[in-house]
């Protein structure tokens, strides 16, 4: 930061020397090829990102424990917004609320997974997870556009796709937090939530 | 006059293209923050600025004001960073002097099968022999380990689901609103506080020398919840008799459940034995512990009897 003391010598609008930004960022490098790419200085990793979705996708592979390292919040993003999109092609403009449900889900999965865990959890790293594992909703969302879900079929699948995004979930934190006979019980709330999201799909 | 206003006439500048400002040959620091601007090329200056900025408009970038862009808002901008993380430290030091995280934690340490029996247990506690809760060196054993210690998983999560199946009846009779979601959390909070709060006072006027803490209270009184939620889906499914079947026999279970496990801590440890003991004081204990018993299949009916068509 700017010293007070040293007296002014230069003239109004030209900046002294001494100014030193205060970001740590490598932003004002030297050189232009120098700099790194902006997807990696925006931190979205597309590789990452792909391991993740294919981990939600296999409810039945075994998670690893160190995937949810870095928290991504990109590739939530992506999917609430597709969610929002798919409930827009169906004609329900209720952006507002998967939002709203999103963050209060968050905030309470995070209360009760740290209470419940020995090790905390970041609160990025549960909206991260539960982000993830909204992929199975937006299928469940794009069959609403063609068919109605208010038939036994419809019931049939919607409970199925809770099922599996609640799996994928708790299996994740599960592995991350290294919860042991608690999964059912991870499974239950991610199951509420989920089928809050599914509330809206369907009616 | 300003090296840098002629270095600005001479290079060609493509805004557009470029995420930094080129740093003119004539300054030797690469760090320096920001251009000259007080030479008239603001217009190129100004367009630069727009992406990297607070957004400015290129028509406002006169020199004063492109010039208060960029320092202030990266000094904005780690004031800010340096505010939320003392608004952080503040709010974790604060927040285990209103809600003792600690304790909490304990309730919290169940497992799916401590669940499975406790569910068994308040809809079917008849055949359960030995209520007592097992401790370890004083401090109680946790719920991951002996059935009968209380927890608050089960009551949290059958009050969110309560919320939740209300809505749904709700909906299935059109009478679906989101703020009377929140109606319904809210009076169904308002009611476990009153409870909690009767009872207190009730344990403080009788001085009864008990070791139940609030939070034990609370969970106790969170158990009738489960049995709410399964007259709701009873009437949903099967229309009023269901409801009322089920509700009945919940009420019955958790009238047990409850007479079973607060004659433990409240009658003094001769009554709980199954000895009448004679006495002003021990009667009223037990009058408190049916008045806690019976009040809750009253409040299990008065909560979802509006729910059922």
């Amino acid at each position: 930061m700017m010293q007070p003391q040293q007296p002014y010598t230069g003239q109004i609008f030209h900046p002294t020397q001494t100014y030193t930004p205060t970001t740590s960022q490598p932003f004002y490098g030297n050189n232009f090829e120098d700099e790194p790419p902006l997807l990696e200085e925006l931190g979205i990793n597309f590789d990452h990102i792909w391991q993740k979705t294919l981990t939600v996708l296999h409810p039945l592979k075994v998670a690893d424990g160190s995937i949810m390292n870095e928290t991504d919040l990109a590739g939530p993003m992506v999917f609430c917004l597709a969610f929002g999109a798919t409930l827009l092609l169906a004609g329900k403009i209720q952006f507002g609320y998967v939002y709203g449900i999103s963050a209060i889900g968050c905030l309470g999965m995070f209360c009760l997974l740290n209470l419940m865990s020995m090790t905390g959890v970041s609160f990025g790293c549960v909206a991260s997870v539960l982000g993830y594992c909204l992929l199975p909703m937006i299928l469940l969302s794009s069959f609403a556009v063609i068919f109605s879900l208010q038939g036994m079929v419809g019931i049939i699948l919607t409970a199925g796709i809770i099922g599996w995004c609640s799996f994928s979930a708790s299996k994740i934190f599960i592995s991350a937090l290294a919860m042991e006979g608690q999964q059912l019980l991870v499974a239950y709330p991610c199951a509420l939530l989920y089928g809050v999201f599914a509330l809206i799909s369907v009616f | 006059m300003h090296p840098a206003g002629a270095a600005a006439a001479g290079t060609p500048r493509q805004p557009s293209k470029r995420r930094i400002p080129v740093s003119p040959p004539g300054m030797a620091d690469p760090h320096q923050l920001f251009d000259d601007t007080s030479s008239a090329q603001s217009r190129g200056f100004g367009a630069q600025r727009g992406p990297g900025g607070l957004g400015y408009p290129a028509a406002a970038a006169s020199p004063q004001e492109a010039f208060l862009a960029d320092p202030v808002s990266n000094m904005a901008m780690a004031y800010g960073s340096s505010l939320a993380a003392q608004g952080k430290e503040l709010v974790d030091k604060n927040i285990d002097r209103f809600i003792p995280v600690t304790k909490l934690k304990y309730y919290f340490a169940v497992d799916t099968m401590y669940v499975g029996k406790k569910l068994g247990l308040l809809f079917f506690p008849y055949l359960h022999q030995d209520w007592e809760v097992q401790y370890q060196q004083d401090t109680p054993v946790a719920p991951r380990f002996d059935i009968n210690a209380p927890d608050l998983y089960i009551p949290a999560m059958a009050f969110i689901t309560y919320i939740l199946v209300a809505g749904l009846a709700l909906g299935t009779q059109d009478r679906f609103s989101p703020d009377l979601l929140g109606l319904q959390a809210s009076s169904a909070l308002a009611w476990l506080t009153l409870e909690v709060l009767a009872i207190l006072l009730s344990l403080y006027l009788l001085t009864v020398n008990t070791d139940l803490t609030t939070i034990d209270l609370v969970a106790f009184l969170g158990y009738k919840y489960v049995g709410m939620i399964g007259g709701v889906l009873m009437g949903l499914l099967f229309g009023k008799i269901g409801y009322y079947l089920v509700l009945g026999w919940c009420c019955v279970s958790i009238f047990v459940f409850m007479i079973r496990t607060l004659r433990l801590k409240i009658l003094a440890e001769a009554a709980a034995q199954g000895v009448p003991v004679r006495g002003a004081r021990n009667q009223l204990r037990m009058y408190l512990t049916m008045a806690v018993a019976a009040a809750q299949p009253l409040l299990m009916y008065w909560l979802t009897f509006h729910l059922v068509r």
